[in-house]
């Protein structure tokens, strides 16, 4: 007859030192998206031809300035992402 | 305290009354003939109510001040998400405008290569070390 009684302090001293315990309520932050755009990666430069003529060679030369400003585009703008974006995350405190 | 959340508020205000009550009652009953026996056990039966409840009180009013600030952290983070999608529409934009400038100015000296260099291309051989020298240059790194 005792037996149970004593569980039941038991149980119910257990179940008040439990209470204590806290219940997390996590605040959940999503990591921002990247503009796809500047996501996509820089193509390789191109090659002269054995036979290669003057124009070729400009044309060439042209097409290759151009891939590395536009490579040099999505640079500055992962750059200016990462500021913002670093900016904008520290403004919530 | 994850009780809290099964339990309401009211009732730990509802028990700290009762145990004031059972308190104060505690003291009069003494005057009561066949119910003095039962005033020690009623008194510290009361007083451990009243600590109890006390105890879930502040525990209640914490939990209330948290929840709040999660509140207010989850807004702030909603306005920061905005702000970040509108950001990125911003460079998206500034990178398509400016590729599409670099590709145009490539076309129209492709254009000019056409009409003013090619007359050339008989007059001018291009020796191979210069075309090795080029492709070597041009070669990804791997």
């Amino acid at each position: 007859m005792r037996l149970p009684a004593v569980l039941f302090v038991a149980i119910m001293l257990m179940m008040f030192v439990l209470v204590g315990c806290s219940t997390p309520t996590p605040v959940a932050r999503k990591f921002p998206e990247v503009p796809a755009r500047i996501l996509e990666k820089c193509p390789n430069l191109q090659k002269l031809n054995d036979d290669a003529k003057l124009s070729d060679v400009a044309k060439t030369v042209t097409a290759n300035y151009s891939t590395y400003y536009e490579c040099a585009v999505k640079n500055d703008a992962w750059i200016e992402w990462y500021q913002i974006q670093k900016h904008i995350f520290e403004e919530v405190k | 305290m994850w009780l809290l959340n099964f339990l309401p508020d009211w009732l730990f205000y509802a028990t700290a009354l009762i145990g004031v009550i059972g308190l104060v009652a505690s003291k009069f009953i003494s005057f009561i003939p066949f119910l003095n026996t039962y005033r020690l056990p009623v008194s510290i039966g009361s007083l451990l109510l009243l600590l109890i409840s006390i105890w879930f009180i502040g525990g209640a009013a914490n939990e209330e001040k948290w929840q709040a600030r999660v509140k207010e952290l989850e807004a702030k983070i909603a306005v920061a998400e905005q702000k970040s999608a509108d950001e990125n529409v911003k460079i998206q934009t500034k990178v398509i405008n400016k590729i599409d400038v670099v590709k145009v100015r490539g076309q129209d000296i492709i254009q000019y290569v056409d009409r003013e260099v090619t007359v050339y291309d008989t007059q001018c051989v291009i020796p191979k070390p210069f075309i090795e020298a080029h492709n070597r240059a041009a070669e990804a790194v791997k």
